[in-house]
């Protein structure tokens, strides 16, 4: 697939270096080089193969700026890293987002970090800072922001058109989850159009990379993602294993295995609370939070922590299970199989529920790879993503589930893929638990200070909420030149100014909830 | 207050053989004015004999010579009617705080007093001691306005309740009529909130609460109506004598479902709370109240579903009739399992949809109303 599609690049884009890499290496098929003119005709052969951008950042090197864009295919694994130089003085790059919708914010977030200019932007705004930034918070050296640049999105007229009116939902409001800003343009009761406004919960994460040493940001990542703490703790660990050539014993993975998938079904469960809380019914929350106090009691044992876990290490584990971890999580696995029950009866089955749900918030299939949807947000459309089985990682590939998929991708669909998902999840608990076997559960002689050898390396897991994608630029030193963070929500929530158009608020709302997001990752 | 609340008994008793219902016996007449937070009697003592009061009762004889029987018992009603409200409420914050916890696996108030009985007086405490907050771009009259008149229809309607045979502040022969006609006002003070408030949000519950009680009067008419044929009466005390029999849930369970749904549209609860969908509307039409104001919002909230319950009672399940327990008693104890079937309603089922909201009543409710009211016609002709 990789070399075809090399030798298919190079024919129909003129202009450009490609080659294929070590996937087990950088975890990318093959590096392209591009110009500033090929560049839209690469996106374009990619959108032509129904490939999707699965990230996009830039990367500064001092002498010049790298945008690094990545492709990558829903149905074959085949990532394809593309870079583009631009200079550092006042830096341009043509746009691909009238080819692929998820690039409008990337380059949006691109443009307030870095300073890079994109030609025919439609809207090229801050997408999370304030005006009151002074240098492009990313650039290696401080580089002022030119005061024209400063631009926000906040400037909408209320005095608009006869008959219609703006409506903030958020950032404090009960539907958002957090503090989620979406603006409203309504007809009385349908949306004309709505556009989320991020950046309330901006802490700059990938700033902070930079600043500590890799075993000094193991915190960060549960705080990017708090309901699903261990999957980024994970997709941190894992990734840098990867770069450093760790070996990681057995033990440790299937001990990874089974807290991961124990703190996805929490993370749903979650979701299983809020989303018929959308939907105007309160008890379901509080059944789903029974269950996952079962969860956090069993990952406390050994983590220590009930939300924000820090359980993974380089090479291994903070420390090792006992007996009791493993009867409390029979015992669960056991419990949860009763509680889907309840709540088939509770929900599922709800009239009320599925009148609401059904055929609305319908997001096409061919329209995924536009906004590089990931998780159980594309699996509803029918498309059986998970990187869990293309790239599988700690010991996925020796446990057997299937990825459950909905036909319409509408929000029936994605409750009944989570559902089916977190029984999925309870399958791999009970399969790791029998399989697991004895010995370390943490590498030998892995170094306090790790000093990972120069390169860059993108790792993805498949979190609770989908893709969650680490890319790092090492330059031999125990720090991170460039950490970048590649989140599940920020993708799936671009879908939702198109999915929100033309329903009625109460629709969007439930589509909004369906979604599960969660804001400190879109952020970051 | 304190005239009434020492006179009670006596002046209960006379009220009640004022009331002209000659068929409930004496021994009953003193039960109706003792039932504490149930009845009429707030302040009532024991039970007590005519003979006991003999002296008190020639006293108001006396002095309701001069005012007048009629003007004392309408005083007396008001009175008895603004207990019972204020008593249901804070019964009704108890209980759906209670139901809902025990439905989510939890416990529910238990702190203040037993079983957290007193938890609703400290909450309208601490109401009553906040700060009345009023923003800035308000409309001030109807802000100010809303509040207060979302209570008179409620009260009206309980004047033609009856609680028992010879309980009743009120008799009036087009009862029916009255019910309905105030209390399709209360959407009235919500249009005004939502108006007055200068809030997105609040407007849009507003006109969601009247697009709604557009659509569910008319089932709640075409159902009653049915009812009004069997009973030949549009009197709501004939109607409940009417039921001696067979109560009209039995005979009418199409009306009597259609008429319970549609109350529960008509009292905004869910599965039909869109004018305050709190995921859509933040609060809808009461988003901009807060203290005392809001308060009166939710007493009229949980008036509403009892007087809707009252009114299933009445109409569908036999009224104050029942074996061996006095009349009263029975009255709110079917009134009261209606109650908790709304707010079981409340803590299972999520919100409709607006236009499912609209299609269930305009496309299954009303037609489903109007062919029982010709079966039912057809069927008394025959």
């Amino acid at each position: 697939m990789v070399t075809g599609i090399i030798q298919d690049l190079k024919k129909a884009v003129a202009g450009i270096e490609a080659s294929e890499v070590s996937y087990e290496q950088n975890g990318y098929h093959a590096a392209v080089v591009t110009q500033k003119g090929s560049l839209v005709s690469v996106a374009e052969f990619f959108n032509g193969r129904v490939f999707y951008l699965a990230d996009l950042c830039c990367v500064d090197y001092v002498d010049y700026l790298e945008l690094v864009y990545f492709f990558n295919h829903h149905k074959t694994l085949c990532r394809i890293k593309v870079t583009l130089k631009v200079e550092p003085e006042k830096p341009t790059a043509p746009t691909i987002s009238h080819i692929y919708n998820i690039a409008h914010w990337y380059e949006r977030e691109i443009h307030e970090f870095f300073g890079v200019y994109f030609e025919g932007h439609p809207n090229l705004t801050y997408l999370f800072l304030h005006e009151g930034i002074e240098y492009y918070p990313l650039r290696k050296k401080p580089t002022p922001v030119p005061e024209d640049a400063k631009k926000l999105l906040n400037s909408f007229n209320p005095e608009g058109e006869e008959d219609t009116f703006f409506v903030n939902l958020g950032p404090q409001h009960p539907s958002t989850h957090g503090v989620l800003r979406v603006v409203v343009k309504m007809d009385g009761e349908y949306i004309l159009s709505a556009e989320p406004v991020l950046g309330y919960l901006h802490r700059m994460h990938e700033k902070m990379a930079e600043n500590r040493s890799y075993l000094q940001f193991l915190p960060n990542p549960a705080r990017i993602d708090y309901p699903g703490a261990l999957l980024l703790n994970l997709a941190h660990v894992t990734t840098i294993e990867k770069l450093c050539g760790i070996e990681v014993p057995e033990r440790a993975q299937y001990i990874r295995t089974i807290t991961c998938e124990l703190n996805r079904i929490a993370s749903h469960l979650l979701w299983f609370g809020a989303f018929p809380a959308d939907l105007g019914a309160l008890t379901p929350f509080l059944y789903a939070f029974d269950d996952r106090e079962q969860i956090l009691d069993i990952l406390e044992n050994i983590t220590g922590s009930r939300l924000t876990y820090c359980y993974f290490r380089f090479g291994g584990l903070y420390n090792d299970i006992d007996d009791t971890f493993i009867e409390m999580t029979k015992k669960f696995v056991k419990r949860m199989r009763e509680r889907f029950k309840i709540y088939d009866e509770l929900v599922t089955g709800n009239v009320i529920f599925v009148n609401r749900a059904k055929g609305t918030g319908i997001l096409e299939q061919d329209q995924v790879h536009k906004y590089g949807c990931s998780g159980p947000i594309i699996r509803s459309t029918g498309m059986p993503f998970d990187i869990r089985k293309t790239e599988p990682y700690a010991v996925y590939d020796q446990v057997d589930f299937e990825i459950p998929t909905g036909t319409v991708g509408d929000n029936m669909d994605r409750y009944n893929v989570r559902m089916a998902e977190m029984e999925m999840s309870l399958r791999i608990v009970e399969q790791a638990i029998a399989k697991l076997p004895s010995g370390p559960f943490k590498a030998e002689k892995v170094p306090k200070k790790l000093k990972p050898p120069k390169g860059d390396i993108y790792h993805a897991v498949e979190s609770s909420r989908g893709e969650t994608g680490v890319y790092i630029v090492s330059d031999e030193s125990d720090t991170p030149y460039r950490m970048r963070w590649r989140v599940p929500s920020y993708s799936n929530l671009m879908t939702f100014p198109a999915l929100a158009r033309g329903t009625l608020i109460a629709d969007a709302i439930a589509t909004l909830g369906s979604y599960d997001i969660v804001v400190p990752e879109i952020d970051r | 207050m304190a005239f009434t609340s020492g006179l009670m008994p006596g002046v209960l008793c006379r009220l009640v053989s004022l009331m002209g219902i000659q068929r409930a016996s004496a021994s009953r007449v003193p039960a109706c004015g003792c039932g504490g937070s149930d009845g009429f009697a707030g302040g009532g003592g024991d039970a007590s004999p005519f003979d006991r009061e003999t002296a008190m009762t020639e006293t108001i004889n006396s002095i309701a010579n001069v005012i007048g029987w009629e003007t004392i018992r309408t005083v007396v009603g008001l009175v008895g009617v603004l207990v019972v409200v204020v008593v249901n409420a804070l019964v009704l914050t108890w209980a759906e705080r209670k139901v809902s916890a025990h439905m989510q696996r939890r416990i529910g108030p238990k702190e203040v007093g037993p079983f957290g009985l007193l938890q609703p007086i400290a909450d309208t405490v601490k109401l009553l001691a906040k700060e009345l907050l009023t923003p800035q771009n308000v409309e001030k009259p109807l802000y100010y306005l809303a509040p207060v008149i979302v209570f008179i229809p409620v009260l009206v309607s309980f004047v033609v309740i009856p609680f028992d045979a010879r309980l009743q502040v009120k008799d009036i022969n087009v009862g029916l009529l009255v019910i309905l006609a105030f209390s399709s006002l209360s959407v009235f003070s919500i249009l005004i909130a939502g108006l007055g408030s200068n809030n997105k949000f609040s407007l849009i519950g507003s006109v969601r609460s009247i697009a709604q009680n557009i659509a569910y009067e008319i089932p709640l008419l075409l159902s009653l109506l049915s009812v009004v044929f069997m009973a030949n009466s549009l009197s709501l005390r004939d109607i409940v004598e009417a039921q001696k029999g067979v109560w009209y849930v039995f005979s009418q369970p199409i009306a009597f479902l259609v008429f319970f749904i549609a109350s529960v549209a008509e009292t905004n609860r869910t599965p039909f709370d869109l004018p305050e969908a709190e995921s859509e509307l933040v609060a809808g039409f009461h988003t901009e109240y807060s203290g005392m104001r809001f308060a009166l919002f939710f007493l009229a909230e949980y008036t509403n579903v009892f007087i809707v319950c009252a009114m299933t009672t009445t109409f569908f399940l036999g009224g104050y009739q029942g074996p061996i327990l006095p009349g009263i008693v029975w009255f709110f104890v079917k009134t009261y399992l209606l109650v908790f079937v709304i707010l079981w309603f409340r803590w299972t089922f999520p919100r409709v949809r607006f236009d499912q909201l609209l299609n269930f009543s305009w496309k299954l409710l009303i037609p489903v109303s109007f062919l029982n009211l010709i079966v039912t016609g057809g069927l008394l002709k025959l």
